[in-house]
């Protein structure tokens, strides 16, 4: 137990630190941001309950914002994926298909991992653009920039999940 | 009451949703200057409509009041706007007076004017008495004007250019060929270019300036543009329809020239033509 929070805990510090070092940086077309942070509310295991993985997902998105200076907007968005996470995973995985528990390439193949993936990011997305925009006189803008960014968000993401399997 | 706590521990997780998420758009509208602006400002949206609405039916009840401040202050203006012109009137100062000392001018106010006729002239409210004499050039806003042609004390007669006695040496600007400009009758908005040689380079649109070869005009003064070109009879040269730039309807201000060498040239020129 102890050992799986403080590997989490060190994955959390990773992930915090490229995301608010690199990749808030990354602005390809002056649109695209990958937010490669929900990686670590996606791992979470199936079995964890959903206020915990809440909780994390509020740290998480909290070191973000103090990093990227947007108190708030990180934070809601990764609570937000959190709370649904269990319902998109459960779009394309039946319960009894995953037993270890992780949901990764290896243990729910790598088709369904894509779709939880891009649903995930793609919800994550909308939910960070819609409140930092927080109006809707640009929807086209808005929505290419959710798009585009996710795509980049899901490549990331199974690149890594392929480089650790 | 049992099942009501039932359903909230079963539903625990909407609780700690909805608490998470307050705290982040708490933080959000307490950190955030825009999405708190965003927030704020659509919460006063609806009171400042309200006022809107109020404020534009109240402003009808004081448009009489309006209106005679408006009044006052328009005539308080016209006069002001009255003094100023006749202050601008008395300083001579314009581009005019900034030409080589060689020249004077004279400024002189249109007091009779004929663009319908065969020959044209223009009286001047200014004569002898005032340093005018025959052979002086006049100019308006757009252009060249005229040619003084005969002074009493207080006045003087201006050949126009819209008269068969003028003839005002002529160039295109940019080059040096020039032709005599002349004014065959018709339309008092196109006068003729005669003997430009047909070698010269003329276009439609070109401009057309005062030559200075004469003693009459300083070189470069406008007089028009080109509107067309034919050839002329003789085969040697252009006759050139100018577009004039002085709108001879409507002149009142000009301004006369002085060549202060001009005599001399003249007396210059004629002791070749006597011999």
């Amino acid at each position: 137990m102890v050992q799986t929070v403080l590997f989490r805990l060190l994955w959390m510090v990773v992930l915090v630190l490229v995301q608010a070092l690199v990749l808030n940086n990354v602005n390809i077309l002056g649109y695209i941001t990958p937010y490669l942070y929900i990686y670590i509310i996606l791992k979470a295991d199936v079995n964890e309950s959903r206020n915990s993985v809440m909780l994390w997902a509020f740290l998480c998105g909290i070191l973000v914002d103090i990093f990227s200076d947007s108190p708030g907007i990180n934070a809601a968005s990764s609570v937000f994926l959190a709370f649904v996470r269990p319902n998109v995973l459960s779009l394309f995985v039946s319960r009894d298909a995953l037993e270890q528990g992780v949901p990764s390439i290896k243990t729910i193949g790598i088709g369904a991992f894509t779709k939880y993936v891009s649903v995930s990011a793609l919800l994550h997305h909308s939910f960070l653009v819609a409140v930092s925009y927080f109006s809707l006189t640009s929807v086209g803008e808005m929505i290419l920039r959710v798009v585009l960014s996710s795509v980049l968000t899901v490549v990331f993401i199974l690149l890594i999940d392929n480089i650790r399997k | 009451m049992r099942n009501l706590i039932n359903f909230l521990i079963k539903y625990n997780y909407w609780l700690v949703f909805l608490g998470l998420e307050l705290i982040c758009f708490v933080l959000m509208f307490r950190f955030n200057r825009y999405q708190g602006s965003v927030f704020f400002t659509s919460v006063n949206e609806l009171a400042a409509s309200v006022y809107e609405t109020t404020s534009s039916v109240s402003s009808y009840f004081n448009l009489r009041s309006e209106n005679e401040k408006l009044m006052d202050r328009n005539i308080q203006l016209q006069a002001e706007l009255a003094g100023l012109k006749t202050i601008v009137a008395e300083l001579g100062k314009d581009t005019v007076s900034l030409l080589p000392s060689q020249y004077q001018t004279f400024k002189a106010r249109v007091i009779n004017n004929s663009i319908n006729k065969d020959d044209n002239y223009i009286t001047l409210d200014k004569g002898a008495e005032d340093g005018i004499a025959p052979d002086m050039g006049v100019i308006g806003a757009g252009g060249v004007v005229g040619i003084v042609y005969l002074v009493s004390e207080n006045r003087s007669l201006v050949v126009s250019v819209l008269n068969s006695k003028a003839s005002i040496s002529c160039k295109v600007r940019g080059s040096n060929y020039f032709g005599n400009l002349k004014w065959t009758g018709g339309d008092s908005k196109v006068a003729t270019l005669f003997d430009m040689p047909n070698h010269a380079e003329v276009a439609e649109g070109d401009t057309i300036v005062t030559s200075g070869f004469s003693s009459v005009f300083p070189e470069g003064l406008p007089v028009g543009t080109v509107k067309s070109v034919a050839n002329n009879n003789d085969g040697l040269s252009y006759i050139v329809k100018v577009d004039l730039s002085t709108d001879f309807g409507n002149i009142s201000d000009v301004r006369v020239f002085r060549n202060n060498m001009g005599e001399e040239q003249t007396n210059l020129e004629e002791t070749v033509k006597g011999k």
